[in-house]
């Protein structure tokens, strides 16, 4: 309500941000992973004197630097664009809460974009020790920034106590928030995705390699890495979910279908490649193809997406728990809203007093500043559908239940006279329609 | 119509640290990101028009200096990036009211800035890889993405320019509110843009110039080859640089032209100064071409041309403030300081500066003088 709202025709912001999130994600990984990846095999390689190895990885980290470095920190930017453009309030919170906690991760941004530079240049420059110590400061630089963001991104599904810290202690409310209740089995978890991509993109480049011998060896060895993220990830997800808000909880199990659904596909895809991973690269790696290395990443990336989208749906009604909901209303602001009123309280609406002749222009307002955070009009999650065959009074009475009528959705805030406007405006599509 | 002004509220989180110390990161991280900047785009330039140059005319000394710049752009690119992230932390801290509703009514070409950039960067490592694969091709390619940078830089005034002016949020985006809009109604965006992207080949031009006193040691006449070639770049550009400094001096509401011509006191020093030393730079930066040893008086011109840089940078936030100063009360701030975080983020970040001096120090030692 404090900022103009843009607005995104069809899919939304929402999805948006998902595209780019889901993007960014699967190679942010990676760039972590990956970096373990080749830190460690050339260690492999210097121990064993395996000159092989060593030209492999210098073409794997060729291919490593153009998508993590350009492609991956560049998504990285653009999913912070992405976000104070969708959920500016949301994004300033973050950015609020946490300054020097990005300042931190910035360091180490710096840090790692030095190392994998300077790493793929020297190849052939430095001796190998000190090469493949370059190597292992890009990936402690690649992991402390997972360290950091682990903690801003766990904080929005589980703020824990943060809520209830005054800022008059400024410095315990940001440990307190950092180390949320899920910083840890999150942490686990996106350390077993990152060991796990490391292995479904070498495999992208292990099966090209010509020598037959050196790419047998390395698909069954980069195959292997996939094996830690079957350990790891169950556990710590068990872990995860035992401690998010009960209410997430349910929206995944049950309380919401299609989130529900993508749950289960998301185990059903991660059991899909742990099988073809034992079967190909790790059973039979020999066989093993580039066309079969790109079918395992594809279906890795499609973990990735309903994964991340599960992640994002059951953060409803908050966009960050207990503090800011989805629409950027703070919780702690309802009353006021009802007692003054939406329209009043918004900032970016042309309409302020409700009379005759703008009634349906307040309802269209009072839906873009309340509701179109999470609903197109005729789009993704569309309203028009949502509510046809409803009649005027049914939907004015929903809208007094708002939060129980969905259990993620938050509730209406505002006066009477603006949810019978609301009422009306979303009573007139259904006319529309019939017309 | 009457103008409505609508300004969002600050964010009600207090600020971790005293207001000054995040706007000197603020500005200081900014003049980082600007010259890596300068690099990447200047720098794509010069290569592009270099490489023509070379091969129309055969010139080993313009081929050798694209060759090489090749391999700089991609880099300067990853910096430009990473050091810009940094003041895109800190202007949201400090005027996030401002930024967020300026990009959101700019929200479409905001965004198209990672997708330029993709293009461009992969463009600079398509350049790098297939150098002398390429042949013809090659500099179109160089050029192309360095005009895909150049339009970056034309939307970020543009939505910096309209962060600045609140009355004009409303009526933009009332009109339009999906964020398909432009500020080239603003008559000192076109000459503050300019003002930029000239800097950036003068700066760009300088870096030619420390590349060929960096290869005098191994190869004299082209290290004094490319000292004079880099020279002249910096030497025009900011000639031309003066005239789209004027030109924008004089675009700005007269009020906010007056602070540098003696309405404040600080400001109006600092654009002297900073004019002063940029002129300064020029003259030492002109003798050199024909010196004996181009060294001491080219590094004493870099030096200069730094400062003029930071006192650039020091001079567009005073003007910041300026515009805002019927909204933008930094007293208004409260600050509430996250002791132990600030301790956390000063030990990381001097042992980042000592990783990153160990690695370079490697490098240097592995492979003296070339780059
Ligand atoms: C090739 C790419 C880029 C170019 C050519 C570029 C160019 C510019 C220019 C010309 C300005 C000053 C505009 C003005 O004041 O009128 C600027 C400011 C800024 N840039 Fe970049 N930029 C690039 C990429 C980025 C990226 C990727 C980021 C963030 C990750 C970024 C962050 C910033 C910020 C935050 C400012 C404003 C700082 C302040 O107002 O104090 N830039 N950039």
């Amino acid at each position: 309500m404090n900022y103009p709202f843009w607005d995104v025709p069809l899919i939304g912001g929402g999805i948006l941000i998902g595209i780019v999130a889901i993007l960014h994600v699967f190679v942010a990984h990676f760039a972590i992973g990956g970096g373990l990846y080749l830190a460690l095999t050339e260690r492999k390689a210097i121990k064993e004197n395996d000159q092989k190895l060593i030209n492999y990885l210098k073409k794997h980290s060729k291919f490593f630097l153009l998508v993590t470095v350009v492609f991956g920190a560049l998504s990285g930017v653009g999913i912070w664009f992405t976000i104070g453009l969708v959920h500016p309030s949301a994004t300033s919170t973050l950015i609020h809460s946490f300054v020097f906690g990005w300042a931190i991760e910035w360091v180490f941004f710096i840090v790692e974009i030095s190392a994998i530079l300077i790493y793929y240049a020297t190849w052939d420059k430095l001796d190998p020790k000190t090469h493949n110590t370059i190597g292992w400061i890009y990936f402690a630089g690649a992991y402390l920034s997972l360290v950091i963001i682990n903690g801003i991104l766990s904080f929005m599904l589980t703020s824990g106590k943060w809520v209830d810290i005054p800022f008059t202690e400024p410095s315990k409310k940001f440990w307190v928030g950092f180390f949320n209740p899920s910083y840890f089995p999150s942490l686990f978890i996106r350390t077993g995705v990152a060991l796990a991509l490391a292995g479904l993109y070498s495999l992208i480049t292990a099966t090209r390699v010509e020598d037959e011998e050196l790419r047998t060896k390395l698909v069954q060895y980069s195959g292997k890495w996939l094996v830690p993220a079957f350990i790891l990830i169950p556990v710590a997800g068990i872990w995860y979910i035992s401690i998010i808000p009960p209410l997430a909880r349910e929206i995944s199990m049950g309380g919401a279908p299609a989130v529900t659904v993508f749950a289960v596909l998301s185990i059903v895809f991660s059991l899909i490649i742990a099988l073809f991973a034992w079967l190909g690269p790790i059973k039979t790696p020999k066989q093993t193809s580039f066309a079969f290395a790109l079918g395992l990443l594809v279906i890795g990336f499609m973990v990735t997406a309903v994964t991340e989208w599960v992640r994002e749906a059951v953060r409803k009604p908050y966009i960050i728990y207990n503090y800011m909901y989805s629409n950027a209303i703070l919780k702690t602001q309802g009353d006021k809203i009802n007692e003054i009123g939406a329209l009043n309280f918004a900032k970016w609406v042309s309409v302020k007093e409700i009379n005759e002749e703008n009634v349906l222009k307040a309802g269209e307002e009072i839906f873009r500043v309340q509701c179109q955070s999470c609903h197109t009009i005729d789009g993704y999650n569309g309203i028009k559908k949502l509510i046809s065959g409803w009649s005027e009074n049914y939907i004015d009475f929903q809208l007094q239940h708002l939060d129980m009528l969905k259990g993620f959705m938050p509730p209406f805030y505002g006066t009477e006279q603006e949810r019978k406007a609301l009422a009306k405006w979303l009573y007139s599509l259904n006319e529309e329609k019939t017309k | 119509m009457t103008q409505q002004i609508i300004i969002p509220e600050p964010d009600p989180i207090p600020l971790p640290a005293p207001y000054w110390l995040l706007k000197f990161l603020l500005v200081l991280t900014f003049i980082l990101h600007i010259i890596a900047m300068n690099f990447a785009l200047g720098g794509g330039i010069i290569t592009g028009i270099t490489d023509l140059i070379g091969r129309k005319k055969n010139s080993q000394f313009h081929l050798n200096l694209a060759r090489s710049f090749s391999k700089m752009l991609p880099i300067a690119t990853a910096f430009t990036i990473t050091l810009g992230v940094a003041p895109l932390l800190f202007i949201q801290v400090l005027y996030g009211q401002y930024f967020y509703t300026a990009s959101i009514i700019l929200a479409w070409p905001w965004l198209s800035v990672i997708l330029l950039l993709l293009i461009g960067y992969y463009g600079y490592y398509i350049y790098q890889f297939n150098f002398e694969k390429l042949q013809g091709v090659r500099a179109w390619i160089v050029l192309g993405s360095a005009v895909l940078f150049a339009l970056i830089g034309l939307i970020y005034t543009n939505t910096l320019v309209l962060m600045l002016t609140p009355e004009k949020w409303a009526q933009k985006y009332f009109a339009n509110p999906h964020g398909t809009n432009f500020n080239f109604d603003d008559p000192t965006v076109i000459p503050r843009y300019l003002h930029f992207l000239v800097a950036s080949v003068s700066v760009a031009g300088l870096l030619v110039l420390i590349y060929g006193l960096v290869k005098l040691k191994s190869d004299e006449s082209f290290g004094r080859w490319a000292v004079r070639y880099g020279g002249l770049w910096f030497v025009i550009g900011t000639v031309v640089q003066y005239a789209t400094g004027i030109w924008f001096l004089l675009a700005l509401k007269k009020d906010l032209m007056m602070i540098f011509m003696g309405g404040n006191g600080v400001a109006t020093a600092v654009f002297g100064i900073s004019v002063l030393l940029s002129l300064v730079s020029l003259i030492l930066i002109l003798l050199s071409f024909n010196a004996q040893n181009p060294r001491p008086l080219s590094i004493f011109g870099i030096v200069l041309l730094f400062l003029t840089i930071v006192g650039m940078a020091v001079m567009r936030d005073i003007l910041r403030d300026a515009y805002l100063s019927d909204y933008f009360k930094p007293e208004q701030f409260e600050v509430q300081p996250q002791i132990s975080v600030l301790i956390v983020f000063g030990i990381v970040f001097i042992a980042g500066l000592i990783t990153v001096g160990y690695m370079l120090n490697k490098v240097i030692k592995a492979k003296p003088v070339t780059t």
